[in-house]
């Protein structure tokens, strides 16, 4: 009897293909996605954090020791588009766009150069607080490598003298004023996600109705498909939006996200994203034969999209590779939209880029949607 | 004619063997009545046809549904019948041939209209109260909001369910939702109605109440076409009988008409006797005695049951009757059976509704 249980489950499995591909694929699928983030991706992140230097003691030693932090390893020196010296209030507005991820300022030291070191500002987005504790460490060194007289330039200027004390000072500027600045950004990419697996949930009683011939006979009112389509489209959308917004008001109310600040890049944000994940949930049950396919299907999407669209794992951690497959799914657009209001807060027409792209996702969505659906009209 | 045999119902196999119309006649006569009912028919269909890839599941199906007319689309497993429906309301694009309403061509708009579609599964948002299904189909069918309303009122008093119109229809039982499931159909107030198997699964009040209910629409001038796997319901609810078998319609005609036309409208007449059929009695010889047309016998000499075929009841039964007892026999129990819609299926298909 026993024996039968198993055999019977078996069958029944082998015949499944969505199922054996969750039980077996799946697990190898996201291990091998977080092994390429925390794994090789971390390193990658280090090897090329965008910075920018600012030299604003023009000193010999601050040419040497900028010269020694452009040629570090791990660093990647960005420069003005005019190719204009940088300072340090652009520095901050590249820090503040993402542009950098650090801006390595030299300061001009108040004191007498021969008594002081040379105090040099980080600064820095504690979104990524990776990347300014591997500058500091890389601007340390180099701060040990500039003060040691070289043997083979023996008319080198006079090094100033390096206090004990750490002359590094990293300063978040994009978390100053903010009460619980990384809480946002998680509450966008727990927000995304959800949001994704909602609109798929509410495609799916599509194929609920469908599969009980509700479909067919509201097909046989006066009721269009495109009628139906978009009737579930504007309904998926709206509780989208709901549904954020409380996930941001709950934010707010508990801990500290700042809504109601923000609550014109949210507005457009919400709407864009939420109207592209419906129609994406409407595909995907246009897609699918059944309910259970789709949320098979569903799982394995969003779950993928989610771990290199940044809603699992903030993207900073991920190789430069990863980040830009990471641009391919829906949330990694999504979020830096999100990014964008409640961390960078940038004006709204920054947004343009991640309304644009979401725009037209969502409206190929729709399209490719209603083309899988003609196979339900009269055939 | 008369004609003799054991006890067992009209055997397939030989009648079928024996038509008393070929289809042809039958798709012939079926197709005439459907051009002489022209402008008069609520609807009519003629040389239909559907296929799937290379299978055909309708070729050439004609025939029509007068005004206030009930009929009902019998034929086996696969023989066309769900196809048929789905073309008469739009959710199947036919292959060829013509599908008229009240004598005209319409536009697929105007036939939402016309046709209510009642589906065979409880297509219905179990989720929702019976007055939620009401107003959602309701307004999906364009009945504007004042109108509406009345109608809801009047579906929630015709199904009987006047009491449960604020409960999930999701708690109810299988005849309940059939209710509510025809109701949504009808909303609209459709001249013809289409149902896909409306009493399939529900227990024998509700299968009453169901047809009570279409009784009403019945009276109200509705036309309605019917499929069923119920031979009895066909025969008693039914004003006329349309059988499709492998995509074509095999007979069209009222239930008599389509006796006539197969099977016959001889009787069947069942003896029981005292004693068993002596087995020493050549069997011949024995029908000899009992009927004048020994060539139709079979018999089985250890049964106590004699069956015989007679086509007038009030002239040859009596005959019959004194021809046993003069053979000796005692006679226990006569039964006389008309032939009904069974036989004449299973002679049209060769065999069962439900093969």
């Amino acid at each position: 009897m026993i024996r039968s249980v198993i055999e019977t489950s078996v069958r029944r499995l082998l015949h499944n293909r969505i199922e054996l591909m969750l039980m077996f694929a799946m697990p190898i699928a996201f291990f091998s996605i977080f092994a390429l983030i925390f794994g090789s991706g971390v390193a990658g992140a280090t090897k090329s954090i965008k910075v920018v230097v600012v030299d604003e003691a023009r000193s010999p030693f601050s040419e040497r020791l900028s010269d020694l932090i452009r040629v570090s390893t791990g660093l990647r020196p960005m420069r003005d588009e005019d190719d204009r010296p940088i300072d340090r209030d652009k520095a901050e507005s590249m820090v503040r766009t993402g542009s950098v991820a650090v801006a390595i300022v030299l300061r001009q030291s108040t004191e007498s150069p021969r008594s002081t070191p040379l105090p040099v500002d980080l600064l820095s987005d504690s979104s990524d607080p990776v990347a300014s504790q591997v500058v500091s460490a890389i601007v340390g060194r180099a701060l040990s490598s500039a003060v040691q007289p070289s043997p083979v330039q023996p008319d080198a200027p006079e090094n100033p003298p390096v206090a004990n004390e750490s002359p590094i000072n990293v300063i978040d500027v994009m978390g100053e004023g903010k009460s619980n600045p990384i809480v946002s950004m998680y509450a966008a990419g727990i927000a995304v996600m959800f949001l994704l697996f909602n609109a798929t949930s509410g495609g799916g009683a599509l194929l609920e109705e469908r599969e009980n011939e509700t479909l067919d006979r509201l097909l046989s009112t006066h009721l269009s498909m495109d009628e139906l389509l978009l009737g579930k489209w504007f309904y998926l959308s709206a509780m989208g939006m709901v549904q954020v917004t409380l996930m941001f008001l709950w934010g707010q109310l508990l801990f500290g996200v700042n809504l109601t600040g923000h609550i014109d890049g949210f507005i457009v944000m919400t709407v864009v994203t939420s109207g592209a994940a419906a129609a994406f949930g409407l595909l995907l049950a246009t897609l699918c034969k059944t309910r259970g396919q789709l949320n098979g299907l569903s799982v394995i999407l969003i779950l993928t999209m989610s771990a290199l669209g940044g809603s699992m794992v903030p993207r900073y951690v991920m190789s430069p590779e990863l980040r830009e497959v990471g641009l391919y799914t829906f949330n990694a657009w999504a979020l830096d939209g999100y990014d964008k209001v409640f961390w960078r807060e940038l004006p709204i027409d920054t947004l343009s880029p991640q309304v644009a792209v979401l725009l037209a996702s969502g409206f190929v969505f729709l399209v490719i949607a209603r083309v899988f659906a003609i196979r339900w009209e009269a055939n | 004619m008369d004609k003799l045999s054991t006890d067992k119902p009209l055997p397939a196999k030989p009648i079928v063997s024996q038509p008393v119309v070929t289809q042809s006649v039958v798709v012939e006569r079926s197709a005439r009545r459907a051009a002489k009912a022209g402008a008069s028919s609520a609807l009519e269909v003629k040389d239909l046809r559907k296929s799937f890839g290379a299978a055909e599941a309708l070729r050439g199906v004609s025939f029509s549904l007068g005004s206030g007319e009930r009929v009902a689309l019998l034929g086996p497993n696969g023989a066309g019948k769900t196809t048929l429906i789905r073309c008469l309301c739009g959710r199947t694009r036919p292959s060829g041939g013509k599908i008229k309403l009240f004598g005209q061509t319409v536009s697929r708009n105007q036939s939402r209209d016309l046709i209510g579609w009642v589906p065979q599964e409880i297509a219905l948002y179990s989720d929702l109260t019976t007055r939620e299904n009401l107003h959602a189909f309701a307004s999906f069918h364009g009945i504007e909001r004042r109108r509406r309303k009345r109608q809801v009122e009047w579906a929630l008093q015709w199904t009987g369910l006047e009491k449960r119109a604020d409960e999930l229809v999701g708690t109810f039982s299988g005849g309940m939702k059939r209710r509510i499931n025809l109701a949504c159909g009808v909303l609209h107030e459709p001249k013809i109605l289409l149902l896909d198997e409306p009493t399939v699964g529900v227990d024998p009040q509700s299968r009453q109440r169901i047809f009570t209910m279409l009784d009403q629409l019945s009276a109200g001038g509705t036309s309605i076409l019917l499929t069923t796997h119920h031979l009895d319901e066909a025969e008693q609810r039914s004003d006329r009988i349309v059988i499709v078998d492998k995509g074509k319609v095999v007979c069209d005609g009222t239930i008599n008409e389509l006796v006539e036309q197969t099977v016959g409208a001889s009787r069947l007449v069942k003896i029981k006797v005292r004693r068993q059929l002596e087995s020493s009695i050549d069997r011949s010889e024995a029908i000899d005695q009992l009927m004048s047309r020994p060539e139709a016998i079979e018999t089985d000499s250890n049964s106590e049951m004699l069956s015989a075929r007679i086509d007038d009841v009030a002239i040859q039964l009596p005959q019959l009757l004194a021809r046993v007892k003069r053979r000796g026999y005692e006679i226990v129990n006569v039964e006389v059976t008309s032939p009904s819609l069974h036989h004449v299926f299973l002679h049209l298909t060769g065999h069962d509704l439900r093969d």
